[in-house]
């Protein structure tokens, strides 16, 4: 079954195209992965999808409702949720906080009901913490709840981000480059992590990815972007010894010499 | 390594044996005691208006901070903190008149202040226009309970002062309703347009305060309104009981000074609980990232509305209580200076940060109404003594360069102020015992991590 | 012939360059010209209107005869607020368009201004010279000499209270600069009132001449009345219409223009080019200032008496009339200037008249602006001139 379905998505900026007319199926409890050269319109595709942009021309099906044109927050408040590509934390807030917030969409306190302390917000508090901190047991975080976000080394910020987007319990995460600036160690841990989500928590992921080894090994599917339009979509193999993708990639030229490059 | 360490420690280490010494077993309660026996005592032996005695009411209110800093159980803290607050300054207000003004006023400030870092300190929102929604407040009580009503409402009369009460409540209610009606249009711009919008709003409502005394007479216009009506009294058989008869003035001055107090406690509650609940979160969230809020799927317009609600149903009530404490309002005591005055409270408390909010108040308020005239006049007295001090230098007509100092070197040296918020210690009430029961679809954190390592 | 044909193609340049040199620093001008044409015409049409649609409802005064007589004046008033406001907003705009920053504290800058030329016209009444002095030697020199502290100051606070700041969250910047605000006023206060010169100063100048009358205007029963400028407005939108030229001319030709424009473009990028990037934005702050501090002499000549509080609103409005144009826009400032200056003019004269003196004109003026600010900020943040950038995220 298709969880998400973009159809035909197009975003323009003034008269700058920056995502054409691209259409993009993910089946429900998948890893897909979005590659393309830098500028490609991959992360524009991702704001349009969270309803950060709303799509000049397409719909979005979502879990079999039309979510084009909703609010962020009732986008994520339906079940998708994201990590950004450069890390953007609640810096002054600690590591267990973060995910709070990420909560915010399940829980249910109004004002009044906080105001007089009811039993209810207090059980709700409560539960929300334990659940925090089963999230942040999971993507091993856990010693380091009570540290600001902003003083955690790089590596466990990227982490923190999916722990906090796990926090809105989504059904689809979309993932913006989420080994930027890793070694290979913590790309190896990085990718693990994201096979994870799906096996154990079975959630559908969506990645933009620069790095091939990530995206050939975990990937079932990938989209190809490049200026704007999708040039290519497959299995792994397909992409891997597609022609306009090396070409995208490596320029005119190259395809001929072959697929190791466009790993490398 | 350790060397190292100690010899960077060394100049501080005497400092740090003192205040382990002091914080250890029985000595905190004790000191503390000694301090508090002192300080009321001087206050209470020798109750005259002078310098000395302005010298004694900092240490007072400097003692409350110590009291809320002091390693000591929460009772002992509530029950000193009390007997200072309800007995000490009460008794010294009937004594001396002078200060107990100063102290209510500094706890009404304090309130607003609090009103006010809801919206700046949590939500990441400069209002510089705040000041327009306690102008809200003062002239809605102002209005109705003295005969400006008359012109608008033909034939009815000024309201008895025993509605006060209920006005409080629609202080709170009409301050959120305009906190709303402002906020609705602007709250969608980018943090230093807003500043400047909400500021142009603030202006705004002053010009219309000033004009508005045609075609319908509503705001009594530049000349203000006077004779705002106060609550009766009914503390009076209180002291009757106990043998002392005070005057009427006397006791609206306590009537104040206690209302005040209790509303500044209120403030601080609900303050307390919406900043550790997921809203207060949520308006963390939105100041340190609007974006990445969004993406959390945080209402952005519905959460800052609600912060702009909150900040001014506060500014309203504190109106409603300011017209009848004074009694007479005009549209200059709601520009943009009171404004700014009240962000600077915040500001040097440390935004976001309650009892750095309150501390803010208190300084600046002592400041503004005790200290700085004192100095002016004491300087006066010295000039008249024949000591060279130029005439032009008075420091209670530089209000502004005061404000204006604070702002420029609070935010060059100690942006987050002096009591900044401590996020840290939210946690703390849940310290309960390790591994929660573990729901099936995580596993435990060790098996995760070595999962992730391999 | 190698001489000749060098010569030839160095004439085709200068040529070339001439024209764009005129269309670059005249052709910002033009498009002020016409708004203020455009403001005027539309403004002075709603006017007769409604004073058209209105007539019926005073029998004491005829409302269209009204308004037309004071048609003339009000559009005056609306050049010179125009102009005021325009100078003032160039400030703002160019320390926006390096440093995204709003600089609260211009409006005390322009005040401080206004000062320096209360003290000047004072210094030379004491001597006795200021009836012997030629006036436009004094308009010069007052002019220059306003520039040059208002815009030195402007420097100087960037380096003690904004510079520490620049790569702190946005709003502590925006902060220090209101406390910077306050600052300004209360020393200026403290100056003015210690000197003599009172907190409500004098602006002493010489003799500037007499109203400028345009015209004699027929009204009933075979009456004229004199359309007339009088000579401190005149100066006012001469000197004004002057800096703005030269403006385009620093800006648009010159290399530290260049430079300014890069700056603003990207100032990583710019300070990789080998751009001095802290010099040019004390130059931007100098430029900004020195326009704000020349508004100020302009301001003060013109009202007669300043006190240290009188760059709020003006310095609010040119903020508003920076937003209006499109903020970091410099010709977007001038435009947006001219709009809200006879927005307000009009709103001014006309708001009493047509409600029988119920509402005053001048102080709904205010409100006037302030809802353009916010119905800018909310229909098309960009103003009038500017583009639509896509927030980044």
């Amino acid at each position: 079954m298709a969880l998400l379905e973009a159809k035909h998505i197009t975003k323009q900026f003034g008269g700058l195209t920056a995502v054409n007319d691209v259409s993009l199926t993910v089946e429900a409890g998948s890893i897909v992965s979005v590659i393309g050269p830098n500028g490609a319109g991959k992360t524009t595709f991702f704001n349009v999808l969270t309803g950060i942009y709303k799509p000049t021309k397409g719909t979005i099906i979502f879990d079999g409702k039309d979510i084009t044109g909703l609010r962020p927050d009732q986008i994520t408040a339906l079940g998708i949720c994201r990590t950004f590509q450069n890390i953007r934390l609640f810096n002054a807030m600690t590591v267990l906080e973060n995910v709070l917030v990420g909560m915010h969409t399940r829980l249910h306190a109004g004002l009044w009901q906080i105001l007089f302390g009811t039993p209810s917000v207090r059980a709700e508090e409560r539960a929300s913490l334990e659940r925090a901190r089963e999230l942040l047991r999971f993507v091993n975080l856990d010693h380091q709840r009570n540290q600001l976000a902003r003083n955690l080394p790089y590596g466990d910020q990227r982490r923190l981000e999916i722990a906090r987007a796990l926090a809105s319990s989504p059904k689809l995460i979309l993932l913006d480059e989420p080994t930027a600036g890793m070694n290979p160690q913590e790309t190896a841990e990085a990718t693990n992590l994201i096979r994870r989500l799906r096996d154990e928590l079975g959630i559908t992921v969506v990645l933009i990815e620069h790095d091939m080894r990530v995206v050939m090994t975990i990937s079932e599917r990938i989209t190809v972007l490049d200026y704007g339009t999708k040039i290519a979509e497959g299995l792994p193999e397909e992409i891997r010894s597609n022609p306009r993708v090396i070409e995208a990639y490596l320029g005119k030229g190259a395809a001929a010499h072959g697929v190791e490059r466009v790993e490398g | 390594m350790a060397t190292d360490n100690r010899q960077v420690d060394q100049p501080a280490s005497l400092w740090t044996q003192l205040r382990t010494m002091a914080g250890r077993g029985p000595a905190p309660y004790v000191l503390i005691l000694a301090y508090a026996a002192i300080v009321s005592a001087l206050l209470l032996v020798n109750p005259t208006t002078g310098l000395g005695t302005d010298m004694v009411v900092v240490l007072f209110l400097l003692l409350m901070f110590v009291i809320y800093r002091a390693p000591t159980i929460l009772a002992f803290k509530l029950t000193l903190g009390t007997i200072l607050l309800a007995v000490v300054m009460p008794v010294f207000g009937v004594l001396n008149p002078f200060y107990i003004d100063v102290v209510t006023k500094a706890g009404m400030f304090a309130a607003l202040a609090l009103g006010l870092n809801v919206v700046v300190g949590f939500a990441g929102l400069l209002d510089l226009g705040y000041v327009a929604f306690f102008a809200v407040g003062a002239y809605l009580w102002g209005i109705f309970s003295t005969p400006q009503i008359s012109n608008i409402v033909s034939g009815m009369e000024p309201l008895h002062g025993s509605w006060f009460w209920l006005f409080l409540a629609i202080g709170l209610a009409v301050g959120a309703f305009f906190g709303v009606l402002l906020g609705l249009p602007v709250l969608r711009l980018r943090g230093d347009y807003l500043a400047i919008v909400t500021l142009g709003l603030g202006e705004v409502i002053r010009v219309l305060a000033t004009n508005l005394d045609r075609p319908i007479n509503i705001t009594n216009g530049a000349q203000g309104i006077k004779d705002i009506g106060r609550p009766p009294l009914f503390i009076e058989p209180v002291f009757q009981a106990f043998g002392i008869t005070i005057s009427q003035v006397q006791e609206y001055r306590l009537y104040f000074y206690f209302l005040v107090l209790l509303v500044l406690a209120l403030t601080v509650f609900v303050v307390h609980r919406l900043n550790n609940s997921r809203i207060g979160r949520a308006w963390t969230a939105i100041r340190e990232d609007e974006t990445a809020a969004i993406a959390m799927g945080i209402p952005l317009v519905r959460m800052k509305l609600l912060a702009f609600a909150v900040g001014a149903s506060f500014a309203g009530t504190m109106g409603v209580i300011f017209s009848a404490l004074q009694t007479f309002i005009n549209p200059p005591t709601f520009d943009l200076l009171r404004s700014i005055g009240i962000l600077s409270m915040v500001i040097l408390g440390g935004m976001g940060s309650i009892p750095g909010t309150i501390l803010g108040a208190v300084i600046v308020t002592l400041l503004d109404l005790q200290l700085l005239p004192r100095i002016a006049s004491e300087l006066a007295a010295l000039q008249r003594r024949g000591v060279p001090i130029p005439a032009w230098f008075d420091p209670a007509q530089y209000q502004r360069l005061l404000f204006g100092l604070l702002l420029i070197i609070m935010m060059i040296f100690r942006p987050e102020g002096l009591l900044p918020e401590d996020r840290r210690r939210q946690e703390l009430h849940h310290d309960e015992p390790e591994p929660a029961p573990v729901s099936k679809t995580v596993k435990p954190a060790a098996e995760s991590a070595q999962s992730a390592e391999g | 012939m190698a001489v000749e044909a060098t010569t030839g193609a160095e004439l085709i340049l200068t040529r070339r360059s001439f024209r764009s040199f005129m269309s670059e620093v005249f052709g910002p001008l033009l498009q002020v010209f016409l708004f203020v044409v455009g403001s005027a015409v539309a403004l002075g049409g709603v006017v007769i209107l409604l004073a058209v649609v209105l007539r019926g409802t005073r029998e004491d005064i005829d409302l269209l005869q009204g308004t037309i007589t004071i048609l003339p004046q009000v559009i005056v008033d609306g050049l010179v607020r125009g102009f005021l406001y325009a100078t003032i907003a160039l400030g703002y705009t160019m320390v926006y368009g390096v440093l995204e920053f709003i600089n609260f504290a211009h409006g005390e800058i322009f005040m401080v201004g206004a000062f320096v030329g209360a003290f000047f016209g004072a210094a030379l009444a004491s001597s006795g010279m200021l009836t012997t002095i030629n006036p436009i030697l004094f308009v010069i020199a007052a002019v220059l000499l306003g520039m040059a502290v208002s815009g030195l100051l402007a420097m100087s606070v960037e380096r003690i209270a904004y510079r520490p700041l620049r790569n702190a969250p946005r709003l502590v910047p925006l902060i220090s600069a209101i406390g910077v605000s306050l600052v300004l006023q209360d020393v200026m206060r403290m100056i003015a009132v210690n000197t003599g010169l009172g907190f409500n100063a004098q602006f002493r100048t010489p003799d500037l001449g007499q109203p400028l009358v345009l015209a004699h205007m027929p009204i009933a029963d075979e009456r004229t009345i004199p359309v007339s400028v009088d000579s401190r407005s005149l100066i006012f939108i001469v000197v004004a219409i002057l800096m703005l030229i030269g403006l385009n001319y620093l800006v648009n030709i010159t290399k530290l223009g260049t430079a300014i424009r890069a700056v603003a473009q990207d100032r990583p990028t710019a300070s990789l080019m080998g751009i001095d990037v802290n010099r040019v934005i004390a130059i931007t702050f100098l430029i900004g200032g020195a326009l704000g501090g020349a508004a100020g002499i302009l301001f003060g000549m013109r009202v007669g008496t300043i006190n240290p509080y009188v760059g709020f609103l003006p310095g609010l409005k040119a903020f508003t009339a920076a937003v209006l144009g499109g903020i970091g826009n410099i010709t977007g400032a001038m435009v947006g200037g001219i709009v809200l200056g006879f927005l307000e003019a009009f709103v001014a004269s006309y708001l009493s008249l047509f409600t029988r003196g119920q509402f005053s004109g001048a102080s709904y003026a205010d409100i006037v602006a302030f809802s353009i600010l916010i119905l800018i900020l909310i229909f098309r943040p960009s103003g009038l001139l500017g583009e639509v950038v896509a927030q980044k995220v």
